[in-house]
Formats: structure tokens, C-alpha cells, sequence
């Protein structure tokens, strides 16, 4: 996997690069600031792009926005994000165009499932960090159809929205698979989603109707 | 004066009736009596004018001289009393006192003094002309016609008459025309009302210096010139007169307006009083005590509505402007009452009545001592001085606003200045309501400021976290995974080092913590200021003295001291370039005092920086006051007071 690196710290970005190098994988570039990726990027042809949220010159959503325009321009690169804080808006709505990721930076230290992660990425896959797939999840009133959800299911239904495929979640569960696809077609049943739809399209449906159930 | 004038000029009258033209006699007399009566009012209203004393006093001599002496003269002739020539005499040389009458009023109209140093010069030639001719005219045989008898008994032709009375004839005729000069010099220069006082003088004036000379030169050719001198000479105390009463010249117009007033009051009120005197005298019958006391109630009743309607009726009549500017104000006063208007209304109310809507009235803030508008925006540097009239408006002594006010030609002096006394309590109002405004927008805005302060310090904290010590510890958290890949790949050696790394992160992250809770009150505090104040010090990069004292105050106030004496301290240190600084807390006076002052090159200013404009939005909310003392080259010195409440 060829990789690119766009953070500002010096250690952190370093930190990130010996990760990938440890793992096998190939660091091709390195940059300080979100506009120099940009306008690089096409030169190393990286299958996936790893990209801090707060980057100069002011320390806000640099990287959120340049992941967008990343995104537009090469629309088959990975591009994962990494933040600082829980944020939902930007995140889900991201999330949703695949080949997407967004994580916390302190997923790093959880190395094998943030390679696995990344790699998921890179191969168009989705990746939306548990905690802010909890944040979506948890706020329900009686009214909310995630109420009929059982524990089981939610917790299904969580690891759905993190971009998980149903491998990845019997793996992660210790369930056959074909128990997680039942688990699977009684939550879309539940939260009445078309089912047959295995990766992205599926984030994406699962995403928009937790968002929905956001209280206002 | 005047009474002694109007009696000589009625035995002047009675004394020539009959013996000389009639025309002569009454337009003498109306001469004189009208310039001493202008004189009179002008010198009661203003006495340190000399005008008026010049009117009073050449009209009385006139009277005496001219109008009495000459009647006396032909009187005496007819009567064969004694002293007639003697009497003629002096009524023959009487045109030259009148001259310099005439002369001094010119140069000194309408102020009483010269218009410049230059014009002394024509005092001097009148004077000498006066000196010359007086001589050369009394002892002049030439005269005899004037004499009933034919002859001046001091006539002589020792001296060469012919010759002084032509030098000083011409000399003293240069004067006079000179000083009519100089009131169209004056005239030129003036503006506005003022030109239009001296108009009529100034036109009266130079008919005066023209008509006179050309007079005397033809007195004995054709009585006509006697008539014109006569005309020429009436015409000026009218003019005069036209000046103050139409033109307001010297404020003589509230005179009349009293006179006018309490004249109609006293004979409405006499003929009351006699009325109903007479009317229960006839009923309780004459002589009973009960009329007189019964004619007085009313009168002592009428009397003030009846003042008010009478100088309504007077006002309206007379004072047009300013009858209309009365009742407006009251208008707008009895809306206010009703809540139909707003006190702020006073401005466009003033506006109205004085017909300048550029008219600006400004408050007063005596807290702030400044001027402001009535949005409560103030007016940097005391008010513009553009030109306008300033009319200060005061209560009890304290000035309370201002009327910027550009004055036309024919308003009334005092229009304003009632106008004004009648909305008093408007403005009052409105002053009070603007500073109200003022301060609780002040109060908010520092609220506010003292949010975004408090929400910029948690965004500060948040930042340094996220960016600070928390990448640190991912960072760190990265070199250890990396390790535990090195222990299984590579040799011990390697894995030290980065283990090594990471633990020299860490104690850059512990620093990075530490720097980050400086904003928040140390721990110190809790053992009281002055320990909390000496750790301060020490860790500042230049000696700071420190004197405080160990007593303890209010929690929240000693966190207020802290931050006031952190504040100038970093102050000295990032902007003030200071080598010492001296850091004084303690009580006095019931308030907690904190003195910060450096030695550094001052110049500093609370709108320059955000910190010092926080530190005093710090002080406010305590209640307290701050000042900041920053000449430059001469240091700072930041002096917090804050009440203990104890």
C-alpha cells in the first residue's frame, strides 16, 4: 500500500510513518500542511492518503476540507482523517462519499485494527470511528425505531456503521457469518432499509437513517 | 437725567414759544429729549457702555446750552430779564460741545471703544479743532446775528477770529467727518445682527457728516440749512433707537417688554381695584373697611393669572418668536407628561423654534466629563467649535448640556434662553436617560467582553490539550508500539532508544501541562496572596519586588489581585522592556490596592491592548477602579482598587 502522510507534527507524523514502514507498507510522502497535498498528490499515486483535521495556517478544518477536495479530484485514492475531538456533521457526511474514513488519533495506538482499518480505506471501503458511530447511536427515544433494536443488533448495527463488512463484524463478534447476516436483515428490517447491500451502499443507508434519528 | 432734561427742555419751550420759528423750538427739544432717553435706557442696561452716558450726557448739555440758553436769551430780550447776551453766548458756541458729541459717539458706537489705535488720531484733531474754533467763534463779530440785539457783547478784533474759526472750523469738520468714517470702516467689518444695528447709525451718520459742515457753512445764507442740520441731527438719536429697539442693540427690548407689561398690570389692576372699591362701597356703603379689603382679594387674586395673560397678550404682539417658542415648549412638555413623547424630543423641539435644524444639543456627563449626543455617542474633544453659538445650559450651578446653535440675524437673543428655562426639565430628563444608556451599555458591553474572554481562555485550553500534550502522548503512544515492533524485529538496542524518545516526551508533556494551568489560579492562592504573589515573582524572567500582606482577603477578590498583578507583570515583561518591577499589594482605605509598576519605557494605552482592556472589564466586575499611569520614557504603573467590602 502506497501511502501519503499530511500532519504537522513533526513527531506525530514521523510516529505515523515508522507505523506503516513497521507494517510493511510504503510511505511515499510526507507533508506539513494540507495545500501542498493537493497539489502533489497525483505525482506519488498513493492508495491511500492519511490526513490531520487541525493543520496550519489556522488550526481549524484544514484537513477536512482539503480531504473533500482530495476526494473530488481522485476520487479512487482512500482518504482517511484523523481528529482530535468527536465531531458528527463533517464526519458522516464524508463518511458517506466511501472510499472514506474518519478516526481518532488515538486509534493509532490500536495498531493492527487501525491498519486494518486503513487498508479498508484504501480499498474503497468505510471507516467511521466507534465513538462517533455511538454518539449517533446511543441518544434514542422511545419513539426512535432503534428502540426495537436488540442489544445484539445494535451492537451489529454499530460495527455496520463503521464500515464493517460482514466478515469484518463476524471476526470481530466470534459469530459465524451467517449469524451475522441474519442479525444483519433484521435490523435493516427493523429500521426498514433495503437489504442485498453488502459494503458502502449499505454504510451510507445505515448512516443517513441513524442521522435521521438525531434528535433536532 | 431724564427728568432733569425733559424740565429744562420744557421751560426751554415755554421760555422761546413764540420768539423764534416753531419747527426750531420742537424739534430742539425733541432732539435732546430723545437722546437722553436713549441714553437713559442704554446706560441703565448696560452702564459700563460709555454710549449711553455720551447720550445722556450731550443731550443734557444741549438742553441746557442750546435749547434753554437760547430761550433764556430771547426771553430776557423781550422781558428785558437779566443775562441775555450772556445766555446767547453760550447758546451760539453750543454746536461745538454738540460737535464732540456728535464725534465721540461716531468713533466709540456701538461698544464704546475705537474701532482700532489708529482712530485716537481723530480725538486729537477734534479736540484741537474744538480748542481753535471755540475762541474763534465767541469772539467773533461775525456772529452778531445770532444776538438778539445785533451785537456779541465778546465780540473783538484783538484776536484773529476769521483765522482760528476757518483752521479750526476745518479741523474739527475733518473729525467729524473722520469719525463717520470710521463707522462705516465699523459697518464693513460687521456681520450679521450686527451689521444691521450699525446700518441705520452708520446711514444716519454719514447724512449727519455731510448735511452739518454744508449747514454751517451756509447758517447765515438761508434758514433752510438750519432746518437740515436740525433733521439731520434728530435723525441720529432715531437711528439709534431703531438700532436697540429693532435690531435689539444693548437688550432693550425686555425692558419695554417689562414696561409694557407691568404698566398694563398695574392700571388693569388700579382700575380694578377702584371698580370694586366703588361698587361695594356703594352697596356696603362708602367708607366701609370691608370694600377696601375686599378690593384687594381680588386684586391679589387676579394678579398672577392676570401677569401671565397680559404677557401672553404682550409676548404675542410684540414678541412673536417668542411666544410661539413658549407655547411649543409646553406643548411638547404636556406630551411628555402624557407619555406621548420622548424626553430626547427636547433637541428637534429646540430645532423647531430657533428654525436651525442643524441645532445640536449636547449632554453633559459630569461622571465621564464628556459631551454626548443624544444616541449617548460622545463627542471626542468637548464639542466642535466650528463657529456656532454655544449656549450652556445649567441647573443649580452644574452644567447640564450644550446648544450648538447657528443664530440668524433677527432671532431674539434670549428666544434660546427661555426656550431652554421652559424645557428645563426635559432636558434633564433626557440627559439622565442618555446616561443611563450609556452606563448600562457600557455594563453590557464589558459583560459580554468579560464572555469572550472567559470563552477565548477555555478555547486557549482546549487548543493547548488537543495540540499540546494529547498529540504528545499519541506520539508517544506510537514510539512505544514502535518499540514492541523493534524488540520483535530488530535488537534491544534500538528498542532503547526509542524508548528513550518517548520518555523524554514525556516530560515535555508534563511541562506543556504545567504551562497550560498558569491561567488557571495557582495553588498557591489557596495558602493566601502574598505567597501566591512571591511564587509569581519568582518565576518572572527580571527581579520584581514584592510587598504584601499576609492578611487574608475574599476568595474571589484575591483571585482578582493575582490576575491584575499576572497581567502587569506580563505586561513589564512583553511590552514595557522593564528591569524591575515593583509588585505592592495591601489594604487602604477599606479597598484592597494592587500596584504594578515598572521601569520599562511606558506608553501604554487600555484601548491598544486586549490584555489591559480585560484586566479592566476585571476590576469592573469586581466593583473596583483601575488606572493605568504610562507616560513615555517614565514607566507603567497599573494601580487596581478594589473594595473588600470591610
Amino acid at each position: 500500500m502506497r501511502v501519503v502522510i499530511a500532519e504537522d507534527q513533526v513527531l506525530l507524523r514521523e510516529g505515523l510513518g515508522r507505523l506503516f514502514a513497521d507494517a510493511g507498507h510504503e510511505v511515499v510522502a510526507s507533508y506539513g500542511d494540507a495545500e501542498q497535498v493537493l497539489g502533489e498528490v497525483a505525482a506519488h499515486a498513493p492508495d491511500l492518503v492519511v490526513i490531520d483535521v487541525r493543520m496550519p495556517p489556522t488550526f481549524t478544518d484544514e484537513g477536512t476540507r482539503a480531504a473533500r477536495e482530495l476526494k473530488d479530484a481522485h476520487p479512487d485514492v482512500g482518504v482517511l482523517v484523523l481528529s482530535q475531538h468527536i465531531e458528527t456533521v463533517h464526519a458522516v457526511s464524508l463518511v458517506a462519499l466511501g472510499g472514506f474514513g474518519y478516526l481518532l488519533k488515538d486509534r493509532v495506538l490500536d495498531v493492527g485494527e487501525f491498519l486494518s482499518t486503513a487498508e479498508r480505506v484504501a480499498r474503497g471501503g468505510s471507516a467511521l470511528d466507534p465513538q462517533v458511530v455511538a454518539r449517533l447511536v446511543s441518544p434514542y427515544d422511545e419513539q426512535s425505531p432503534l428502540s426495537q433494536l436488540s442489544a445484539r443488533e445494535r451492537e451489529v448495527l454499530e460495527l455496520v456503521a463503521q464500515g464493517l463488512t460482514n466478515t469484518g463484524i463476524a471476526r470481530r463478534l466470534y459469530l459465524s457469518e451467517r449469524t451475522v447476516e441474519a442479525h444483519v436483515r433484521h435490523v435493516l428490517m427493523k429500521l426498514d432499509l433495503p437489504e442485498g447491500e453488502d459494503g458502502h451502499r449499505r454504510v451510507l443507508a445505515v448512516l443517513t437513517c441513524l442521522e435521521a434519528t438525531q434528535p433536532q | 437725567m431724564l427728568t432733569v432734561t425733559v424740565l429744562v427742555e420744557i421751560a426751554a419751550v415755554g421760555l422761546s414759544w413764540d420768539l423764534e420759528s416753531r419747527y426750531d423750538t420742537l424739534v430742539y427739544a425733541v432732539y435732546s429729549v430723545t437722546t437722553v432717553a436713549a441714553g437713559a435706557l442704554v446706560a441703565s442696561r448696560r452702564p459700563e457702555n460709555p454710549i449711553g452716558w455720551l447720550f445722556c450726557v450731550f443731550g443734557l448739555v444741549n438742553a441746557l446750552m442750546a435749547d434753554a440758553a437760547q430761550g433764556w436769551g430771547l426771553r430776557a430780550a423781550e422781558q428785558g430779564w437779566p443775562g441775555g447776551p450772556a445766555a446767547e453766548s453760550v447758546a451760539v458756541i453750543n454746536w461745538l460741545p454738540g460737535g464732540v458729541g456728535l464725534i465721540l459717539t461716531f468713533l466709540l458706537f456701538p461698544d464704546g471703544l475705537l474701532p482700532g489705535r489708529r482712530w485716537r488720531a481723530v480725538l486729537w484733531v477734534g479736540g484741537l479743532g474744538f480748542a481753535l474754533a471755540l475762541p474763534g467763534w465767541s469772539l467773533s463779530p461775525d456772529t452778531s446775528s445770532e444776538f438778539v440785539d445785533g451785537r456779541n457783547p465778546l465780540a473783538t478784533n484783538a484776536v484773529p477770529t476769521e483765522a482760528l474759526l476757518l483752521v479750526g472750523t476745518t479741523l474739527f469738520i475733518a473729525a467729524l467727518v473722520a469719525s463717520a468714517v470710521s463707522l462705516i470702516v465699523r459697518f464693513r467689518r460687521s456681520r450679521g445682527v450686527e451689521r444691521r444695528q450699525l446700518m441705520w447709525f452708520t446711514y444716519a451718520a454719514c447724512v449727519a457728516a455731510v448735511v452739518l459742515p454744508l449747514a454751517l457753512a451756509l447758517w447765515n445764507v438761508t434758514p433752510v440749512a438750519r432746518v437740515l442740520a436740525a433733521a439731520a441731527l434728530t435723525a441720529l438719536p432715531v437711528a439709534a433707537s431703531v438700532a436697540i429697539l429693532r435690531y435689539r442693540l444693548y437688550d432693550i427690548d425686555v425692558v419695554i417688554n417689562r414696561t409694557l407689561v407691568y404698566g398694563a398690570l398695574t392700571f388693569m389692576l388700579g382700575a380694578a381695584f377702584a371698580a370694586t372699591t366703588l361698587a361695594l362701597g356703594t352697596a356696603l356703603g362708602s367708607g366701609s373697611s370691608w370694600a377696601t379689603a375686599g378690593a384687594t382679594l381680588l386684586v391679589a387674586v387676579a394678579f398672577r393669572p392676570l401677569r401671565a395673560r397680559v404677557q401672553d397678550a404682550v409676548d404675542r404682539r410684540f414678541s412673536r418668536a417668542r411666544y410661539d417658542g413658549r407655547r411649543r415648549m409646553s406643548a411638547f412638555l404636556d406630551r411628555l407628561r402624557a407619555g406621548e413623547a420622548a424626553p430626547e424630543g427636547v433637541e428637534g423641539v429646540l430645532r423647531d423654534v430657533l428654525s436651525d435644524p442643524q441645532l445640536e444639543l449636547l449632554f453633559y456627563l459630569p461622571e465621564s466629563q464628556v459631551y454626548v449626543d443624544a444616541g449617548g455617542v460622545a463627542v471626542e474633544g468637548g464639542f466642535p467649535r466650528d463657529g456656532r453659538e454655544v449656549v450652556p445650559i445649567e441647573r443649580g450651578g452644574q452644567p447640564l448640556a450644550i446648544v450648538l446653535h447657528d443664530r440668524r440675524a433677527d432671532e431674539h437673543p434670549s428666544l434660546l434662553q427661555e426656550v431652554v428655562e421652559a424645557g428645563g426639565l426635559a432636558i434633564e430628563i433626557a440627559r439622565l436617560r442618555v446616561e443611563l444608556r450609556r452606563q448600562l451599555s457600557e455594563v453590557e458591553g464589558s459583560r459580554a467582553r468579560i464572555v469572550a474572554a472567559a470563552n477565548d481562555e477555555r478555547r486557549r485550553i482546549e487548543r493547548d490539550l488537543h495540540d499540546g500534550a494529547q498529540q504528545r502522548l499519541v506520539s508517544i503512544g506510537l514510539a512505544l508500539r514502535h518499540a514492541q515492533h523493534e524488540l520483535a524485529t530488530a535488537s534491544a538496542d534500538r528498542a532503547r532508544e526509542t524508548l528513550d524518545g518517548a520518555v523524554a516526551e514525556i516530560a515535555v508533556a508534563i511541562g506543556e501541562l504545567r504551562e497550560l494551568s498558569r491561567g488557571l489560579p495557582p495553588s498557591q492562592l489557596d495558602a493566601g496572596l502574598a505567597p501566591a504573589l512571591r511564587e509569581l515573582a519568582a518565576r518572572a524572567p527580571m527581579p520584581v519586588h514584592v510587598t504584601a500582606p499576609s492578611e487574608r482577603f475574599d476568595r474571589g477578590l484575591e483571585a482578582a489581585a493575582y490576575f491584575i498583578a499576572c497581567e502587569g507583570l506580563t505586561n513589564a515583561v512583553k511590552h514595557a522592556h522593564a528591569t524591575h518591577v515593583d509588585l505592592r499589594a495591601g489594604r487602604e482605605d477599606g479597598r484592597l490596592v494592587v500596584r504594578v509598576a515598572d521601569d520599562g519605557i511606558g506608553g501604554a494605552a487600555p484601548e491598544q491592548g486586549s490584555g489591559l482592556r480585560g484586566l479592566t472589564d476585571r476590576v469592573a466586575a469586581c466593583g473596583g477602579s483601575l488606572q493605568i499611569r504610562s507616560e513615555l520614557g517614565a514607566g507603567t504603573a497599573l494601580i487596581a482598587e478594589l473594595p473588600c467590602g470591610s
